[in-house]
């Protein structure tokens, strides 16, 4: 979490954070599985889709992020085919399938629902689409056989859906898949309808699979955990169009917009509104009850007295003062929720003020109670500032 | 409040049962089945009556025609009865043999036989003893447009050759051809009869075959239009597209406001006059009139109301206010009366008249008689070879009852029964967990009561009985137990050629082919239907749904005549399109495909709607992300459709085609209302076939049970087997 950005963006290959199209001329060094320009869908009078590009390189694993109805699930089934554009463009590989129906695409889908088919037996459910292509038989028991193995599908595989559990149907949604061997894995949030628990195991298996068979995946969730820990590349999206992508790590710790720093993270990033002053060689903004020092190298020009700006702070990064550290603001506790190794606590500055979230130690949370007054400090340079108009970021290019 | 409703249901049972327990009100009743004016002059009568002889009173009770002598039949014996009632006499038979008429006695004492019509009186009066006392009488004579007939026609032939002057859509005669009641003074004329003097079939030889072929001749010369029922006659007449037309008294009251018209006694026919017969059209003759119950000629005041409603004040009545053809001569010596001169040409027409023939066996006749008429009209087979195909159904009909076994094997085979169902129960009862399990459901018992006892009292009584009613032959009044005839007999066809005509087996296989042809375009149609109606981007789709659910929501009987019509030879509309679009006309009822297929098509119009809604509410539980699925996996439109939608759709279809199945096996309104079992029965299935035999071949209600007992075997045997299909498909939702 607090790996300097210089690192990761030379660690993962990401072009460029902006949402520009970006011209085939800067050419990424890997080739393009997946690309979707200047995508426009509208269901009747309700535009879901702005004009969104979309590149997914071969072999990446690809999330779609964002809050419900910001049109990531329909930019999904534009891609599946289930869905037809109303402008724009899609290749899939070298090929403009923008026209073409499902079954010309060669691509793979995992449900939210896992929509397996009811009559027929995990088996047959996993060979149903090598069917519909004509596959030998031979060619189909082979392939059964291994997505079985990778799934632990083994015993499955005469049961029929019905007799199954969430997660071993998700599985056979996976296998189902896997089998067909497509040009590109499409996840339509396939995790959403399992208990929290075996949501985690099965994050942690999608990735292991995916790491092994390095298959070109476009994945759609609106859970940030799901979104961070799987991503290659993610994509936030907001009111139809990609507000930020890049590496996860990239996007958490430099969010372009206020949008995308309040959706990333959780506890949601504290926002206060501040006026920038310099008091000796250090900037600060300046919110009711709050004095929040901001890093300079980070801003640079962009940092003028007077200016007005939304400051924002993640919970993580807005601990209590050690001694001698400059305070932030004193956190009035109303509520603290523990989570074991540590804390959460809810509260404000002063009465008008905001809430704000801050993050205790485990020690200092037994100690804590509600109508407590607790000293506050900034993790240095962790402070993020955006123009309150625009909403972006102060650093954003 | 539980006392309340205990009381008030008190109330109710006493209410329904107290005047039934009261002695016996001193009132006539009446039934009769009269409309209109008819029913306006007997309702006046009455009243007069009560008003002359005070401290009498006089019920009278209307019956529907259909039902009429049924009612008797099951009223009459359980004293619930009319003490009088008006009926044709040719029921006298029947009503005589089940013992429902008694003779009338005083109420037409010989000295006023004179008054009447002799034929009249000769009609009702069986060994000698009258029956009833004459009121009124209905036959056939000539309805002759004025406008279209310059002078009355001398003869059958002089009608004929109206055909050169008339325009090409006038026929110059019109009747019911196919039916053997209007052809009867055909038959006459050319010496024939319908039924010998011992009651068996006459209607052969000879003069027969000269009466039909005479029919056929005038039918291709375009004389008489071809196969058309009763309403078609009257229609053709009414609009002056019939110059002349044979029916009776009845299709006054539906001509007036139309065209001018009148009537006449029918014609000789020129080509029957020999050396025996002068040619006479002699129509059979109904004689309308008031018969007794067996405990109301015991009533003398009832047999007074008899002899006045019969009387000379009350047929002026009835001629005059009821316009009836009455049976009385002196009356028709009242200028007013006699000045109507379509009545009096009844009456004329009457006394040339033929009783109708009272036997029993006249109900088996008519049928074999219009089958044999029907196919050679058809110019189906010879006149001579349909005739004797007539008479050997009609002995079929009418073959004798084998004399009567020992009803030991059957009481055996019910005593062992019974015997065993005692033993399993007090063997149940001595288990003492039986005995706790009986305790704990008590209250569960309690609840489904109602249901069980209602069950039990509509459903397995009446089955129970109608099983019974299968190991007996005879009449209701009469039976005679017979064992297990019934069954050999249906199961062996009558020791005829198994799939020979009206053998159940053959009846069977078109059952079979009937259920399995409708089905599988109930379910194919329905589903084609429901999955496009089902399609999100339609539009107007609850104007289509409303639009194709309403053949199902038409009662199936209306819907069945009205295709009986549209596939009418000569006006319906299907042969209009045919020859719209250039092809022949089609006979549709003169072959089995073509009649079959109207049946068909008849019941598929009213089952798919059914099909279509199972199958609209079948796919609204298919969810749409397996579709997508299936889309996304390679599947073309149609590979969704086999593959995934049918499949689904399937648990909820199954018991859907179950009950269709039961449905169309035993669809009788269509088989019975469009084709009619045309022709020659070839189209009948089983449930029809068991109806003919209970109500047209000579009441055998014991053989048409037996038929109904193995119709439910084997759709019990069926169904069983559909569902074990059903049931091994239960793993899917």
């Amino acid at each position: 979490m607090t790996l300097p950005h210089e690192q990761l963006s030379t660690s993962v290959s990401v072009a460029s954070a902006s949402s520009e199209v970006s011209a085939p001329a800067t050419a990424p060094k890997r080739k393009l599985r997946c690309s979707v320009r200047g995508a426009k869908k509208s269901f009747g009078q309700n535009p879901i889709l702005r004009g969104v590009d979309l590149d997914i390189e071969e072999g990446a694993f690809a999330v779609l992020v964002g809050p419900s109805g910001c049109g990531k699930s329909t930019l999904l089934r534009l891609v599946a085919g289930l869905e037809e554009l109303d402008e724009g463009t899609i290749h899939l590989g070298e090929r403009d399938v923008t026209h073409a129906p499902p079954r010309d695409r060669d691509v793979a889908m995992v449900f939210q629902s896992y929509a397996l088919y009811p009559h027929l037996s995990v088996r047959e459910n996993l060979a149903f689409g090598l069917k519909l292509r004509k596959t030998s038989d031979k060619d189909i028991d082979e392939r059964v056989r291994e997505a079985s193995k990778m799934l632990s599908l083994g015993e499955l595989l005469d049961r029929m859906p019905k007799q199954l559990s969430g997660g071993q149907k998700q599985r056979v949604a996976m296998g189902r898949a896997i089998v067909r061997r497509p040009q590109i894995f499409l996840f339509d949030e396939p995790l959403s309808n399992l208990d929290a628990a075996l949501r985690a195991e099965v994050r942690v298996e999608i990735r292991r699979n995916h790491d092994q068979l390095r298959a070109t995946t476009l994945y759609v969730t609106h859970d940030q955990v799901e979104a961070m820990t799987l991503a290659d590349t993610l994509w936030v999206m907001n009111g139809g169009v990609v507000e930020q992508k890049g590496t996860p790590l990239d996007v958490y710790e430099r969010p372009r917009s206020e949008f995308v720093a309040g959706f990333l993270g959780s506890p949601q990033m504290n926002f206060f509104d501040a006026k920038l002053e310099k008091e000796g060689d250090r900037w600060l903004a300046i919110g009711e009850g709050a004095r929040i020092a901001i890093g300079e190298e980070r801003f640079g020009a962009a940092l003028t007295e007077g200016r007005t700006v939304r400051a924002g702070v993640r919970p993580h990064d807005l601990v209590r003062a050690e001694e001698g550290q400059p305070i932030a603001g004193n956190l009035h506790v109303e509520i603290i929720e523990a989570l074991g190794f540590e804390a959460i606590a809810h509260g404000w500055l002063t009465a008008s003020g905001p809430r704000v979230i801050a993050r205790l130690d485990a020690d200092e949370a037994r100690k804590a109670k509600s109508g407590d007054s607790i000293p506050l400090a900034v993790t240095p340079g962790s402070a993020h500032l955006f123009d309150p108009k625009t909403g972006l970021a102060l650093d954003a290019k | 409040m539980r006392n309340r409703a205990i009381f008030l249901l008190f109330c109710a049972i006493c209410a329904i049962a107290i005047p039934g327990c009261g002695e016996p009100a001193k009132s006539i009743v009446l039934w009769h089945a009269y409309r209109g004016r008819e029913e306006s002059a007997i309702e006046l009568l009455a009243r007069r009556y009560e008003e002359q002889h005070p401290g009498v009173t006089v019920d009278l009770l209307s019956i529907p025609f259909d039902a009429y002598s049924s009612k008797l039949g099951a009223a009459i014996p359980r004293a619930h009865g009319p003490d009088l009632f008006i009926d044709a006499n040719e029921r006298l038979g029947v009503y005589l043999r089940d013992g429902l008429v008694a003779p009338v006695g005083d109420a037409l004492p010989d000295a006023e036989v004179g008054a009447y019509d002799k034929t009249s009186v000769d009609a009702v009066t069986l060994g000698g003893v009258r029956y009833a006392v004459p009121l009124t009488n209905k036959c056939l004579a000539l309805y002759v447009n004025d406008a279209l007939v310059k002078s009355d026609p001398k003869s059958i032939e002089e009608i004929s050759r109206l055909r050169a002057s008339l325009p090409d859509d006038v026929y110059p005669l019109a009747y019911e051809a196919p039916n053997s009641f209007f052809h009867a003074p055909f038959l006459y004329a050319f010496g024939g009869r319908m039924l010998d003097d011992r009651g068996r079939f006459a209607f052969q030889g000879e003069a027969a075959a000269k009466s039909i072929d005479f029919v056929r001749d005038l039918t291709l010369a375009r004389v008489v239009p071809v196969e058309p029922d009763g309403a078609l006659v009257t229609r053709l007449f009414a609009s002056g597209h019939a110059a002349t037309a044979i029916n009776g008294p009845w299709m006054m009251s539906e001509l007036e406001g139309t065209v001018s018209y009148h009537v006449i006694p029918l014609p000789p026919i020129e080509a029957a006059a020999s050396s025996s017969t002068h040619g006479e059209m002699k129509p059979l003759l109904t004689v309308e009139g008031v018969m007794l119950s067996p405990t109301g000629a015991e009533r003398e005041e009832v047999r007074a109301f008899a002899r006045y409603l019969a009387g000379e004040d009350s047929a002026l009545l009835r001629a005059g206010l009821g316009q009836q053809v009455v049976a009385r001569s002196d009356v028709w010596q009242n200028d007013l009366i006699a000045s109507d001169l379509k009545l009096k040409a009844f009456h004329d027409a009457a006394r040339a008249a033929v009783p109708m023939p009272t036997s029993p066996a006249m109900r088996a006749a008519w049928v074999p008689a219009n089958q044999a008429i029907v196919k050679v009209l058809r110019g189906d087979a010879k006149s001579v070879d349909a005739l004797e195909e007539a008479a050997a159904r009609f002995a079929d009909a009418m073959r004798p009852q084998p004399p009567p076994p020992s009803p030991a094997p059957l009481l055996v085979a019910l005593g062992a029964i019974l015997l065993g169902l005692a033993f399993y129960a007090v063997r149940r009862a001595q288990n003492p967990s039986f005995r706790v399990a009986v305790r704990k459901s008590m209250p569960a018992y309690r609840y489904v009561a109602h249901a069980a006892i209602v069950i039990f009292a509509l459903v397995i009584v009446p089955l129970a009985a109608g099983a019974l009613a299968s190991f007996f032959a005879g009449t209701e009044t009469h039976p005679l137990y017979v064992g297990m005839t019934n069954y050999v007999r249906i199961l062996t066809a009558r020791g005829g050629p198994l799939l020979g005509h009206g053998s159940f087996y053959l009846t069977l296989l078109v059952t079979v082919l009937w259920t399995l042809a409708n089905v599988t375009l109930h379910v194919a149609i329905g589903l084609v239907l429901g999955v496009a109606l089902s399609r999100p981007l339609l539009r107007f789709k609850a104007i289509y749904r409303v639009l194709l659910i309403l053949p199902w929501a038409v009662p199936s009987y209306v819907t069945a005549l009205a295709w009986k019509g549209m596939f009418h030879r000569q006006f319906g509309a299907v042969n209009a399109i045919l020859k719209a679009l250039g092809a022949e006309p089609v006979s549709w009822f003169s072959h089995f495909s073509t009649a079959f297929a109207a049946n068909v098509a008849t019941n598929v119009w009213l089952g798919f709607p059914f099909m279509m809604v199972v199958t609209l509410g079948a796919l609204t539980s298919i969810p749409k992300d397996v579709l997508e699925a299936a889309e996304v996996d390679g599947a073309t439109r149609l590979q969704r459709f086999f593959k995934v939608t049918l499949p689904l759709l399937k648990p909820t279809l199954l018991p859907a085609v179950v009950l269709g199945a039961v449905w169309t096996f035993n669809m009788f309104n269509v088989v019975f209302l469009v084709s009619g079992g045309e022709p020659d029965d070839s189209t009948d299935i089983l449930v029809s076939d068991a109806y003919r035999w209970a109500f047209t071949r000579d009441a055998q209600y014991g053989y048409a049970a037996a038929y109904a007992v193995l119709i439910f075997f084997l759709l019990l045997g069926g169904t069983r087997l559909l569902g074990k299909v059903a049931g091994s498909e239960e793993g899917i939702t």
